[in-house]
């Protein structure tokens, strides 16, 4: 055990916690408790803060007292949700990919021991008459009934391709994805309008049409990635953890305490202290006065207003359900993509709808919680979502529902001069694979090197 | 027969410098010879041959500093079957802290209505004691918790805490037979589980 002052004495110092650490990390988000539990482990001296009394930051996991407070609403939680403790309701609404990046990093790391995730049961695609399976493989596109006759074939030999195409052992036949885009790939194997936005929204998940003029390889991996999640598991690509989103940064920040980490909640940044002959960083300053030196300082965007820019708006709107929306019943949990064009011909987004129920712990027993997101296109949430909130088995059958619309921020430069290394805020994929690619982009512009995972195969 | 296997996990918390983990390592010490040197104790394994009957597989959590500044997080508490809550005989701000704080904490997390609380004051080779044993005793008959002294020092009173406690969550909730593992998806295969003591 470390003897140290307790915390009535901490606060009439002028010293923030021990005082000299190598890194300050700013918000106890995913992204900050990722790199945290890394630096840590790799031997950085840490001290990690946030201004919230919770862990999680922007995607913590609330309950429903927690979650009538952020949204200000006044009288008392409705006795029909049942008890509002046994609530987990994401603020980020997102599955985790079975053999996707952050899952390789869970292992190497060995953060899965404070974790328990279950099996998402079911991951749909809706085409404007009702949610259906998403295949992925050659023999469902054969058994799909969301594709004409000769369109199976197509489609066969198209995921035929995926499976087989290796970017090491390219042979001089047929096409070639590291060079074509994706659209001269779809031409190639002659799919359909429907079929491509299937492929490239329910199974790539892109969130638009843009991947169509980039190089078809990134696809092919995505394509790849979701194909192998499914063969993982099962009956969907999606792995998710009990009692909700809000366990994955407690389980990183866990694993850099045992490294050494010192963990503060309710602490917030007045002041970043820069040294004034070199112009970086040198420690933060709290309102109080209590100060820390670091030589890095690593936060999330609502700690650096100054620092970041909008690139974007996320509406995210979390629903409470009497029961499981028809059409999926046999799916305890899953996602459903509404495409873009079963929503209406000029929208450009998909809109995303996540349910799950106390099988994860996140709802009371009988009860469904459905998050429903997209990327906001026009000034109006509202009518935005309604085709994602069409699913839900009508006004009736929606307890209660929170809309927000959360801006998107991106850092206005890498760090690496300053020393101040901004996350960008969480996108609106359904996964977390953009989510750890920043971890990993920010480890590599902090440590000034790859993060090398064991690379056992997951 | 082989006797029937129970997994229980076990929390440890108080004010930093309590010795909790002296009183874990002292535990496990009496079982396993060599701990090497380490930053911080994640949690420990310890296997019991035979309490009332049962081998006890025994995981004990230790707050690995996040006791400092009360930054435990909820997953920690979570599934516990027993609360070691820990003073320090020579600190009576550490007592004042079980009631004030620790225990609301622990309450409002171990998400296990028969989870079984135990109140220690550590130290007890300490030739004069701050705490008088008396206010220790009387905080755990007012929660309800179990109550000993111990010294994680000379030894005195440390298995008997662990071996009443495991006795008591027995007792308490006779259902918890099994080897414990979750009907959940196992990432990988093997490295992380069934560790004899986890020390990163």
């Amino acid at each position: 055990m470390t003897s140290g002052s307790n915390p009535a004495e901490a606060v009439e110092s002028s010293v923030l916690a021990d005082g000299t650490y190598d890194v300050v990390i700013t918000g106890t988000g995913l992204t900050e408790c990722i790199l945290s539990g890394l630096l840590s482990k790799r031997g950085f001296k840490v001290l990690h803060i946030d201004r919230n009394p919770y862990y999680g930051g922007a995607c913590a996991s609330l309950d429903l007292q927690q979650m009538w407070k952020k949204f200000c609403l006044s009288g008392s939680i409705p006795e029909e949700l049942g008890s509002a403790r046994e609530y987990n309701i994401d603020l980020i609404p997102k599955f985790i990919l079975a053999t996707g990046k952050l899952v390789r990093i869970l292992v190497y790391t060995g953060a899965t021991r404070y974790l328990d995730f279950k099996l998402v049961d079911g991951s749909f695609v809706h085409t404007g008459d009702r949610p259906h399976r998403v295949p992925s493989t050659p023999m469902d596109a054969l058994r799909s009934s969301l594709f004409s006759l000769l369109e199976k074939n197509r489609c066969r030999q198209f995921f035929g391709f995926v499976q087989s195409y290796d970017p090491e052992q390219v042979t001089q036949r047929g096409p070639d994805p590291r060079t074509m885009t994706m659209r001269a790939l779809y031409d190639y194997f002659g799919l359909q309008e429907t079929t491509r936005t299937l492929i490239g929204h329910a199974i790539a998940l892109y969130t638009n049409d843009a991947y169509l003029e980039w190089p078809a390889l990134p696809t092919i991996e995505r394509i790849k990635v979701y194909a192998q999640s499914v063969a993982r598991y099962g009956s969907s690509p999606y792995i998710y953890p009990m009692y909700g989103l809000g366990e994955l940064p407690q389980a990183f920040a866990r694993l850099s305490a045992v490294h050494g980490g010192v963990y503060m909640l309710r602490t917030d940044v007045e002041t970043i202290l820069t040294d004034t002959e070199t112009g970086r960083v040198c420690g933060i300053r709290t309102p109080d006065g209590r100060e820390a030196r670091c030589r890095f300082v690593v936060g999330d965007p609502s700690y650096f207003p100054d620092l970041v820019h909008r690139v974007g708006r996320i509406i995210r709107c979390y629903c409470i359900l009497r029961a499981a929306p028809a059409h999926i019943r046999e799916a305890s949990s899953c996602q459903v993509i509404v495409l873009h064009r079963a929503v209406a011909a000029e929208r450009r987004n998909d809109i995303y709808v996540l349910v799950l129920n106390s099988a994860h712990r996140v709802a009371a027993p009988d009860r469904y919680i459905a998050l429903v997101s997209t990327v906001m296109e026009t000034a109006d949430a509202e009518q935005e979502i309604e085709a994602g909130l069409a699913i839900l088995g009508g006004e009736a059958n929606i307890l209660a529902r929170f809309l927000t619309v959360d801006d998107v921020f991106e850092p206005i430069h890498d760090g690496r001069e300053c020393g101040i290394f901004v996350s960008r805020s969480y996108d609106a994929t359904t996964h977390f694979e953009s989510t750890t690619e920043d971890v990993l982009d920010l480890y590599r512009r902090i440590v000034g090197e790859e993060l090398m995972f064991d690379d056992k195969p997951v | 027969m082989q006797r029937p296997l129970v997994a229980l996990k076990i929390v440890l918390v108080g004010n930093s410098a309590v010795g909790k983990s002296s009183l874990l390592l002292r535990f496990a010490e009496g079982t396993f010879a060599e701990l090497p040197a380490t930053v911080g104790v994640d949690f420990r394994v310890i296997s019991l041959e035979n309490v009332q009957g049962y081998r006890v597989k025994l995981t004990c959590w230790d707050t690995a500093g996040q006791e400092k500044f009360r930054t435990l997080t909820s997953s920690y508490y979570r599934g516990a079957h027993g609360v070691i809550m820990v003073y320090g005989i020579d600190d009576p701000e550490s007592l004042k802290h079980l009631e004030t704080a620790w225990l609301e904490e622990a309450r409002r997390y171990v998400n296990n209505p028969n989870a079984v609380y135990m109140i220690v004051g550590n130290k007890s080779d300490l030739p004069t004691a701050v705490v008088p044993r008396a206010d220790g005793r009387r905080l755990a008959e007012r929660v309800g918790a179990l109550f000993l002294e111990t010294s994680a020092k000379s030894g005195s009173g440390v298995s008997e805490c662990f071996v009443e406690l495991v006795a008591r969550i027995l007792e308490a909730q006779p259902h918890v037979t099994g080897d414990g593992e979750q009907a959940g998806v196992q990432l990988e295969a093997g490295p992380y589980h069934e560790t004899a003591s986890c020390l990163c």
